[in-house]
């Protein structure tokens, strides 16, 4: 059976937004388990070209190599780190990260500047919680476009059943409670679900003056270990013309990962880490 | 030439006759016409308000700021400066208001509009991001982690102990002392960023709206390729109305003065600026109508007839309707000059009139018909306001080679509706006289000259009284200043008004007696303001257009001098490479700059902001807080890790200071409000110096481009410009004009001779400013060609009577008298009507049009002191007989006027 691809029993005949988004973020959320991959992003300004959106100028790459493994009970707590790859000037800025499901519970972020030798703890300050999403490895994409959990933060509604990219889809719409709209750019947030993958093949943010800021397509929606997921997002940002394409460009799951390759040992020691993503490659073979 | 001007003569007095023969069809056709010309008015008319209506959209300084905003943004942000009425910005009262007041124009969607009555808070939506010291983030290292957090908690705290600390963290955050408050804490500030100015236009939809348009198929492969085919859709921006900036302005005062009770606030920044113009241009709509009345009081009084009144306010308002009309269809978008193109029309026709009636007024007084009375007024002034129309918009065309688009449509509009204002005073005046006229002596007296009569039975005793009485209420219901104004005007009308044939006729006895001391008065005076327009400075400085006690002075002021400054102007740095920006030696050649222009410009720059101190900054967290750490790395790498960090934190704060590609970034620099002579003079030395450091990273980026930009100082420049355009502007109309006079009076020594009578006032107000030193602006020198074109007038009116009676009583003394009696009355009406209607600008907070106000009205009455006392002394001492023959030139005026 196809993990992801079916709604619990009891939900089947009321089918509400709510559950349908829990699927899709249970569906993205076991990607990450145990998983090795080599992530490509690529930021351009775009343009228009014979009804095709395309990149515009030579787009500026990023190359990052990411581990995560998911814990806890029900395996919604993950701990993953990230070393750039490219540009050259970036190499080897590592980012560790624990995320936790818990809502009270402060999400926990290392980050290793190369350059400088040097590892912080990225700490939000104050507990009052109205830190500004971040951007991702300077790209259009925030934390916010891909956190998993917190939908009870949302009144999530389910407009429509439609058609997009000739697939049947929800149209669901997530309002942040106002707790969460303290902390976030989006007023309302438009998701296209692929009613038999599980899978936003696009999604709306709209800012508080109810303009539509940004927008993400899916493409490439393959079956990775079980799981329908995107292995290419573009998020577009419609008020700067920009766009960033995150590429799952290699994913492999359900690898034995060492605990100890989730620390902080592994921003500052080069060899140890070097070391260790040599044998999970060898465990791709 | 005389035979042409003889025969023009001809041709005017018998104009009336002509157009009362086909009065109906003139009529109708007039009528028709103005028709159509008030429907275009209400239906067609669109203002461009604009300040940047004014500046040519393809100069580079234009184009440098377009792009400015298209890369970083709306520039046009309101800084909001707030002192706390417990004199510190850091107690816990003060915070908690200003907290408050963030948390308002934050979230205005959530706040009850019933609550703010006088405005609309759905204008706040151009509030893009609010900052104060409330919601600013500081970055520190404490131990291994680096901690964003707000320089105040949310929760306020309220020991004494807490809001020291607070102050003391707050004091060592170098980069926002001055910008947020000021270093005593007196002072606190709120930046509005607005989208003014970077708002797509209605008809803007994006092309990704269409259902079309997909991603391009490599977006599904991971090697993304780029299409040099595509097209970035360039958002063409909306114009700025500053009614906008209005009904924003009204929001955001109703919002903030929520906490008039804790904070007082002084405003500056452009959406402050304009709108605080839009209520002096309120108030100039209120002197216009003062104007307006002025002009149609002395006209009832000075002539004693309604219909001296009703016509010319009718002749002149269908010229103006007409011009008006013409000009919308055609599609020209108007600008805020539309008012001086009014006053403009207004003053040129007001002066045909006057010179039409006041001869037809003497003449029937003197006991001609109403007819004969008609044709005798042509022909006497006819030839004479044909000439100062082509004088006035000759002067005035010489402003259509601006290349600002707003002055050519004030010059082309002005001209036209100077000779509309001539056609209809040739064409429809007499119709209109023939309808209803003023009554001569024998017949039955005007309602002015019955109250005239009955005013005389007054013993002087009840006079005064009364005279009293009517001051004294003039005082009461006007204030001190115009007040005292009003009954100024009304002694001197009635001085005029009772004294006038007394004063006309002693005028040539006193001249006779002395000319030559009276031309060596007003030579003392001509050389007096030539020395004086040497001294003239030609500077527009935005602190300088108020009044010291208007609002938006006094918060330049305190800007000024208690925070960065008021002004702000941003250096552009486009690298043309991508990564360009990320070069540590550039930025160090940034760091330098800005370092530089710090101390070089102490009393003037009071902050500058780039990238620089970003990486600065970041490097020092990163290394513990250790202050050796405060300087740009060395390596590239480091650099880019460095800025890795800033844009993973805050990608928008990133955006605001370099592109996307880093290719190019900028300098904010704040700085103290400056002229624009200043600011010229310093851009000059600031370019230079961008030279010297910026010089030797042409090699490594030859498409390297570094550019001063930014609204407050753009507008400098283009200030700057047209100020200098204009005094270039001005010179060519003199000599035009000066043309004009010695082609049509025949005679090189008259033109000359009746070029000297306009080059007085012409250059009084320059000479005065110059001496005074007060600063020749934008406005004043706008209005300089004005003045000429309006000063101009009556001479020629005098020069060409002269001419006339010269060729018919070949006696210089008869020519001149009757000249003085003559024109004389017409002369001292027009210079009475313009002039004090001219000086009811005066009282305008605005003081550019203050300024226009006062030497306006000063000139018109020194041209008129030139026309009765100066001409007629040259003439006596040079006895010019303009080419005809066989003159009397023997001076006996005891003789004449006997």
């Amino acid at each position: 059976m196809i993990i992801g691809l079916s709604l619990p029993a009891h939900a089947v005949e009321e089918i509400t937004g709510l559950i349908i988004m829990q699927a899709v973020d249970d569906n993205q959320r076991a990607t990450n388990d145990s998983s090795f991959t080599r992530l490509k992003l690529s930021s351009c300004k775009f343009g228009v070209n014979k009804g095709r959106i395309a990149c515009a100028e030579s787009p500026r790459v990023k190359v990052l190599e990411s581990v995560a493994v998911n814990y806890g009970a029900s395996l919604k707590d993950t701990k993953s780190v990230s070393i750039t790859i490219e540009p050259a000037s970036e190499r080897g800025i590592g980012m560790l990260t624990y995320s936790y499901d818990q809502e009270d519970r402060d999400n926990q972020t290392w980050l290793y500047l190369s350059a400088l030798g040097r590892v912080k703890r990225i700490a939000g300050g104050d507990s009052e919680g109205d830190t500004e999403p971040a951007s991702l490895f300077g790209s259009e994409f925030t934390t916010e476009d891909t956190d998993t959990g917190k939908l009870t933060e949302y009144q999530v509604n389910l407009l429509e059943e439609t058609t997009r990219s000739k697939r049947a889809v929800w149209k669901i719409e997530m309002i942040p409670n106002q707790a969460r709209a303290k902390k976030s750019r989006y007023s309302r947030t438009v998701h296209y679900i692929d009613k038999t993958r599980y899978v936003a093949l696009r999604s709306e943010m709209y800012d508080k003056y109810g303009k539509e800021i940004k927008r993400s397509v899916a493409s490439r929606v393959e079956l990775v270990n079980d799981h329908w997921i995107a292995r290419s997002v573009t998020m577009m940002n419609l008020v700067s013309n920009r766009l960033s394409n995150m590429a799952l460009i290699k994913i492999y799951t359900d690898l034995d990962i060492n605990d100890d390759f989730l620390t902080q040992r592994t921003l500052t020691d080069t060899a140890y880490r070097e070391a260790t993503l040599k044998q999970l490659r060898a465990q791709l073979d | 030439m005389e035979k042409l001007l003889l025969s023009l003569t001809g041709m005017f007095a018998g104009a009336p006759s002509k157009v009362l023969r086909f009065r109906r069809s003139v009529l109708l056709v007039l009528a028709l016409v103005s028709i159509v010309m008030f429907h275009a008015m209400a239906t067609r008319t669109t203002f461009n308000l604009s300040s940047e209506a004014f500046m040519n959209e393809d100069s580079p300084a234009q184009l440098s700021l377009e792009e400015f905003r298209r890369q970083f943004g709306s520039d046009r942000s309101v800084y909001l400066i707030y002192r706390p009425l417990d004199g510190d910005v850091f107690s816990a009262a003060s915070l908690s208001a200003v907290q408050s007041l963030t948390n308002d124009l934050e979230n205005w969607g959530d706040l009850d509009n019933s609550g703010y009555p006088e405005a609309d808070l759905r204008e706040l939506i151009h509030i893009r991001r609010v900052q104060s010291l409330t919601n600013l983030r500081v970055q520190n290292s404490v131990g291994d982690a680096l901690i964003s957090e707000r320089l105040v908690p949310i929760k306020l705290p309220t020991s004494q102990v807490e809001l020291s600390e607070i102050k003391a963290r707050a004091l060592s955050e170098a980069d926002y002392v001055s910008s947020f408050y000021a270093a005593d804490g007196s002072y606190g500030a709120l930046l509005l960023q607005t989208d003014f100015g970077t708002e797509a236009i209605d008809s803007y939809t994006s092309a990704l709206d269409s259902d079309t348009v997909e991603l391009d198929d490599s977006f599904g492969d991971f090697d993304i390729s780029f299409d040099e085919q595509a097209v970035v859709q360039k958002i063409e921006f909306k114009d700025v109305n500053p009614l906008d900036y209005l009904a924003f302005n009204d929001a955001l005062e109703a919002v903030y003065n929520q906490y008039a009770d804790q904070l007082e606030y002084y405003a500056v920044g452009e959406p402050s600026l304009m709108s605080q113009l839009q209520g002096i241009l309120e108030q100039l709509k209120l002197l216009g109508y003062l104007m307006v009345l002025i002009f149609a009081l002395l006209l009832w009084i000075l002539f004693r007839s309604a219909s001296a009144l009703l016509w010319p306010l009718v002749t002149i308002a269908l010229s103006v309707s007409w011009c008006w009309g013409i000009t919308v269809l055609l599609g020209i978008e108007l600008s805020s000059m539309i008012g001086l193109t009014v006053l403009l029309i207004f003053s040129v026709g007001i002066a045909d009139c006057v010179h039409v009636m006041s001869a037809y007024f003497s003449f029937r007084r003197g006991g001609l018909d109403h007819h004969a009375a008609l044709t005798k007024s042509y022909e006497k002034v006819g030839l004479s306001i044909l000439l100062t129309t082509l004088t006035t918009a000759a002067g005035i065309m010489v402003l259509a080679s601006s290349n600002l688009e707003p002055i050519r449509v004030f010059a082309v509009m002005c001209a036209f509706g100077v000779v509309l204002a001539f056609f209809f005073t040739i064409v429809l005046l007499p119709i209109l006289l023939d309808f209803w006229h003023p009554t001569a002596v024998t017949e039955k007296g005007s309602t002015a000259d019955k109250l005239g009569l009955r005013w005389q039975r007054l013993s002087n005793k009840v006079k005064v009284i009364m005279g009293l009485i009517s001051a004294a209420l003039v005082f009461v219901s006007l204030g001190l200043l115009i007040g005292a104004f009003i009954n100024a005007v009304i002694l001197l009308t009635y001085w005029i008004v009772n004294s006038q044939t007394k004063i006309l006729a002693r005028v040539p006895l006193i001249v006779e007696r002395s000319p030559r001391r009276i031309m060596a008065i007003f030579a003392a005076i001509l050389i007096l303001c030539c020395y004086g327009a040497t001294k003239i400075v030609i500077d527009t400085n935005v602190a300088g257009l108020f009044k010291d006690d208007h609002p938006l002075a006094i918060a330049l002021n305190v800007v000024d001098n208690n925070m960065s400054g008021s002004q702000n102007m941003e250096v552009m740095i486009d690298t043309g490479t991508t990564d360009g920006i990320l070069d540590a030696q550039l930025l160090i050649a940034v760091d330098n700059l800005q370092t530089s222009l710090e101390e070089r410009y102490p009393d003037t720059i009071g902050r500058t902001y780039s990238l620089a101190n970003i990486v600065k900054d970041t490097n020092q967290i990163m290394n513990d807080e250790d202050p050796d750490f405060y300087v740009i790395p060395n390596s590239n790498q480091s650099v880019a890790q460095l800025l890795y960090l800033f844009n993973s934190a805050n990608p928008e704060d990133r955006r605001n200071l370099v592109s996307d590609d880093y290719s190019r970034s900028h300098i904010s620099v704040n700085s103290k409000s400056m002229g624009s002579y200043g600011y010229q003079k310093m851009f000059i030395e600031v370019e230079q110096e961008i030279t010297a450091k910026f010089a030797s990273f042409k090699t490594t980026y030859p498409d390297l481009e570094i550019v001063l930009t930014g609204t407050m100082a753009t507008l400098m420049v283009v200030s700057d410009e047209i100020a200098k355009s204009q005094f270039n502007g001005f010179a060519l109309a003199l000599l035009l004009i000066s043309l004009i006079m010695i082609i049509t009076l025949g005679s090189l020594r008259g033109g000359l001779m009746g070029m000297i009578p306009n080059a007085i006032p012409a250059f009084l107000a320059i000479g005065l400013m110059g001496l005074f030193g007060i600063p020749l602006d934008t406005d004043t020198l706008l209005i300089a060609p004005v003045i000429l074109g309006i000063a101009v007038d009556d001479t020629i009116h005098f020069m060409t009577h002269y001419r006339i009676e010269l060729t018919k009583s070949k006696s210089v003394s008869i020519a001149l008298e009757s000249a003085i009696r003559e024109v004389g009355q017409a002369v001292l009406f027009t210079t009475m009507i313009i002039g004090l209607g001219f000086a009811v600008l005066s009282f305008s907070d605005y003081l550019g049009m203050a300024k226009v106000g006062f030497f306006g009205s000063l000139s018109i009455f020194v041209a008129l002191l030139c026309d009765l006392f100066l001409i007629p002394a040259m003439i006596i001492v040079f006895k010019p007989t303009f080419g005809v023959t066989n003159v009397d030139t023997q001076i006996d005026f005891k003789g004449v006027n006997a």
